[in-house]
C-alpha cells in the first residue's frame, strides 16, 4: 500500500478498533441514543475523516429510504459505518452528509471498546429506529 | 486622422483629405517629389469611395486602418518607395497632412511651428497637448544650451515652459541644468558628448508613443497583431511541448500528440519496496527516488536520455517520504517519515550529515536557495531552521505545519510553504514576518510549487487538483480531475515546455497528463502495477517524465518516436547491449 494519508485529530478521539486511525471527534456527536446497526449503538457525526466510501444504495431503514454508502477505514479497510448521502423523508433531512460509526468498530476516546451486545435483537442491519 | 472628428465616415475622411493632399501628396517623412498629377489622385479617391468600408470575412477590419498598418510596416521595413506608392494608388496616405506639417516641423526643430500645429492636429485631451508641448518646448530649451544661447534659453524656460509644468520638481530639475552650464564644465559631472538635447528623430518617437493611435499610427503595430495571432494560437496549441520557437503564418500552429511523452523508455527495478517520491534534479541530469524500503536512490540521466543507476543512499530507519535538491544540484536532503532529514553528496553518495532533534522527529525537508541553510518541518507543527554543521538556527512554533505535508520554498528564499491546517497552506515570508493563507474547501493531501514561484499545485482529498496564483492577490485558476485518490499520498507536478502541463500520478496505477490552460485530459498512460505515488518531469527535456509506483518501479516515459529509435538501437546490439533494466517493447 502506498503512502497512507490520514488526518490526525486533536482532542476526544474515535479511532478504528482494528488500526487505530482517527475517525472522528467526540465534539462532533449529533445524537448517540438514536441509531442502532445489526451490532449495536451507533452513533451520528457531523464530521468523519480517513474513511473512503462505497457504491451509493438505496435502504429502507425504520424511518424510512435513504440513499447511504458504506464507509470504510482508510487504513486497514474495515467497514466502520455508514453515511447518509439523501433522505427521502423531510422529516429526516437533517441527517444529509453526516455519518453514523458503529460503537462496535471503533476504539473510545478512553479506548474503550464495545462488545456487541446480543439482546439487541431482530434489528434490520443498519437500522436508525429513533426511540424517541 | 486629419482635423476631422473619428466617427465621421471613412470616405468623407478620405475626402476631406483629399483637399490637403493637393500640398503634400505623400506621407514620407522626407519630403520627396510628388507622385503623380493631383486630379489623378482625386479621381482614385473618388473611386475608393465606393469601395468596401470594411474587409475580411468578419467585417470587423476598417480598410483604412488596415492599409495604413501596412503602410506603416513597409516604410519600418525600409521599402519607403513601397510605402509611398501604396499610399498614393490606395488614396489613403498615411497621415493627415497637418500631421506631416508637424514631424517636418520637429525635425527641422520650428519649435513654435510645431507646437502651433499640435493644436490642429485633432487632439481632443487637453493634457495630451500639454505633454507633447512640454517634450517639444523641453528638446527647444536643451539644444538652446547646447548652443550656449543661455539667455534665449531662460527666457524658454521662464515664459513657455513654467506655464506648463506639472509641478515646481520639473522647472527645477530643468533649471538645475541651467545652474551647471554656468558653471563651466566641472571635471566631476561632464559627460562625453556634452549634449543635453536627445536627437530629433528620437524626440518625435517619443512624441509619437504619446499622440492617439488615431494621429499616428504606432511603430510596429502590423507586427504586434500577428505575434498576437500567432501567442494565441501556441497557447491554443493543447500538445505543444517542444524547445524549438518556430512558428510558420502560413498556417495556424497545433501540435499532434505525438509531442507528450506517452511511451514506457525505461522501468529501473532497483527499490525493494513501493516507490513513494521522485525528482529530478534542476539541471535534468540526475533523478531522485526515495522509497518505503527505508532507502533513496540518485540516478543519472546520460545525454542520450538512459537512467541508471549512480548512488543507493541507506542510512534512515524510516520509509524514505521526499527529497530535495540544491540550487547547484551538488546535495541532496533526504527525509525519513518522523526521523530525521540527512544531506548526501550527490558525487560520492557520502552522507554528509544528519539532522535531528531530541524528543520530535522531522517530516519534511528543504534547501534555501544559497545552500546555507535547511529548512524542516517538524512533528510538533513547528519548522526548523539549521545551518549546515547541524546547528539549529531557528525554530518557528505554532501551527506551521502537518506531520503530513510538503515543504517548498521560493528560488529567492523568501517564501516558505506548508500545509498549516487540513484545509489551509501557509505562506510565510521569512524576512517581512508576514503570513498569507490559501484556504481550500476539502483536505489538502499534497502541493507543488512552480518554477516562477506563482502559482500552486494542490491535491485534495476529494480527487481534484487545484490550480492557485499566489502572485500579488491569491485566487484560484483551474481545476484538473479524472484522476484517483482515496487512501493515498498522491503527488503531482508542473513540466514540459514553459510548464504548459500538469501530470499527477493516480491510485489506478495510470499517469494523468492534463494541458495546463484548458484544463483538458490529455493523456494516461497505463503500465505500472500499482498505484503511481509521484511523477516528476524533467525540467530540461520536456520529453522525459517520471513515475514512481507502489510496484516497486520508476517507469521513465518518452515520446513515440523515442520508443522507436530505442527499438532499432536495440536491434543493432542484438547480442544484450546493456541498458541498465532496460525492458524492451513492454509498454
Amino acid at each position: 500500500m502506498g503512502r497512507l494519508f490520514v488526518v490526525n485529530l486533536e482532542g476526544k478521539i474515535y479511532s478504528c478498533k482494528h488500526c487505530r486511525t482517527h475517525l472522528a471527534l467526540c465534539e462532533d456527536i449529533v445524537s448517540k441514543v438514536s441509531f442502532h446497526s445489526r451490532h449495536g449503538k451507533a452513533y451520528l457525526f457531523s464530521k468523519v475523516v480517513n474513511v473512503t466510501m462505497g457504491e451509493k444504495e438505496e435502504r429502507m431503514m425504520m424511518t424510512g429510504r435513504h440513499t447511504v454508502v458504506d464507509i470504510f477505514c482508510v487504513g486497514c479497510g474495515s467497514i466502520v459505518g455508514w453515511k447518509y448521502e439523501t433522505a427521502h423523508e423531510k422529516s429526516q433531512k437533517y441527517k444529509e452528509g453526516k455519518s453514523v460509526l458503529e460503537r462496535f468498530k471503533v476504539s473510545g476516546p478512553d479506548g474503550s471498546s464495545y462488545w456487541a451486545n446480543h439482546e439487541v435483537s431482530q434489528l434490520i442491519a443498519g437500522s436508525d429506529a429513533d426511540d424517541v | 486622422m486629419g482635423g476631422v472628428e473619428d466617427d465621421e465616415p471613412a470616405s468623407k475622411r478620405v475626402k476631406l483629405a483629399c483637399g490637403e493632399l493637393k500640398g503634400n501628396p505623400n506621407g514620407s517623412l522626407l519630403s520627396e517629389p510628388s507622385v503623380g498629377s493631383s486630379r489623378d489622385l482625386m479621381a482614385r479617391l473618388l473611386q475608393s469611395e465606393d469601395d468596401e468600408e470594411v474587409i475580411g470575412s468578419k467585417g470587423v477590419i476598417k480598410k483604412v486602418e488596415f492599409v495604413q498598418i501596412i503602410v506603416k510596416a513597409l516604410y519600418s521595413l525600409g521599402y519607403k518607395k513601397s510605402g509611398a506608392h501604396l499610399e498614393e494608388e490606395s488614396g489613403i496616405p498615411l497621415h493627415s497632412s497637418a500631421v506631416n506639417m508637424f514631424m517636418n516641423q520637429i525635425l527641422d526643430g520650428n519649435w513654435g511651428g510645431s507646437v502651433v500645429t499640435l493644436r490642429s492636429i485633432g487632439l481632443k485631451d487637453e493634457s495630451t497637448i500639454k505633454s507633447a508641448s512640454f517634450l517639444i518646448l523641453e528638446q527647444k530649451f536643451f539644444e538652446l544650451l547646447d548652443a550656449e544661447k543661455v539667455m534665449d534659453a531662460l527666457k524658454t524656460l521662464r515664459t513657455e515652459i513654467a506655464p506648463l509644468c506639472a509641478s515646481s520638481n520639473q522647472l527645477r530639475e530643468l533649471s538645475s541644468n541651467l545652474v551647471s552650464l554656468s558653471q563651466g564644465p566641472s571635471a566631476g559631472s561632464s559627460n562625453q558628448a556634452n549634449l543635453r538635447a536627445k536627437s530629433r528623430p528620437k524626440l518625435l518617437q517619443e512624441l509619437q508613443e504619446l499622440l492617439p493611435p488615431t494621429v499616428m499610427v504606432p511603430e510596429r503595430r502590423l507586427e504586434q497583431l500577428v505575434e498576437q495571432a500567432l501567442t494565441l494560437q501556441r497557447d491554443a496549441c493543447v500538445f505543444h511541448n517542444s524547445l524549438d520557437r518556430e512558428m510558420s503564418l502560413y498556417t495556424d500552429h497545433k501540435c499532434g500528440r505525438d509531442q507528450i511523452p506517452s511511451k514506457t523508455l525505461q522501468i529501473l527495478e532497483a527499490h525493494s519496496d513501493e516507490v513513494w517520491f521522485l525528482k529530478f534534479s534542476h539541471n535534468g541530469k540526475y533523478l531522485a527516488s526515495s522509497s518505503n524500503d527505508r532507502s533513496a536512490i540518485i540516478w543519472e540521466v546520460s545525454a542520450n536520455g538512459e537512467v541508471s543507476l549512480k548512488h543507493k543512499l541507506s542510512g534512515h530507519h524510516k520509509p524514505v517520504s521526499s527529497v530535495s535538491w540544491s540550487s547547484d544540484d551538488h546535495k541532496l536532503l533526504t527525509c525519513g517519515v518522523e526521523e530525521s532529514v540527512r544531506c548526501w553528496d550527490v558525487a560520492s553518495g557520502e552522507c554528509l550529515h544528519v539532522y535531528e532533534k531530541a524528543g520530535v522527529g522531522l517530516v519534511s525537508c528543504g534547501w534555501s536557495p544559497d545552500g546555507k541553510w535547511i529548512f524542516s518541518g517538524v512533528n510538533d507543527r513547528s519548522i526548523s531552521v539549521w545551518g549546515l554543521d547541524g546547528k539549529e538556527i531557528e525554530c518557528w512554533k505554532g501551527q506551521r505545519t502537518l506531520r503530513i505535508s510538503d515543504l517548498e520554498i521560493t528560488s529567492d528564499g523568501k517564501e516558505i510553504m506548508s500545509i498549516s491546517k487540513e484545509t489551509a497552506i501557509l505562506i510565510l515570508d521569512r524576512e517581512a514576518k508576514s503570513e498569507r493563507v490559501i484556504e481550500e474547501d476539502q483536505t489538502i493531501t499534497s502541493f507543488s510549487l512552480s518554477r516562477d514561484n506563482r502559482y500552486l499545485l494542490v491535491n485534495l482529498v476529494g480527487q481534484e487538483i487545484h490550480l492557485w496564483n499566489i502572485d500579488g492577490d491569491i485566487n484560484l485558476v483551474a481545476k484538473y480531475k479524472g484522476h484517483k485518490r482515496t487512501r493515498f499520498v498522491i503527488k503531482s507536478c508542473f513540466g514540459g515546455s514553459e510548464q504548459a502541463f500538469i501530470a499527477s500520478g493516480s491510485e489506478d496505477s495510470q499517469v494523468y497528463i492534463w494541458h495546463r490552460g484548458s484544463g483538458e485530459l490529455i493523456g494516461t498512460l497505463p503500465g505500472h502495477s500499482g498505484s503511481v505515488n509521484c511523477v516528476s518531469w524533467n525540467p530540461v527535456n520536456p520529453h522525459m517524465l517520471a513515475s514512481a509506483s507502489d510496484d516497486g518501479t520508476i517507469r521513465i516515459w518518452g515520446l513515440n518516436s523515442h520508443l522507436q529509435q530505442q527499438k532499432k538501437q536495440q536491434q543493432v546490439h542484438s547480442n544484450g547491449g546493456s541498458i541498465a533494466a532496460a525492458c524492451n517493447g513492454r509498454t
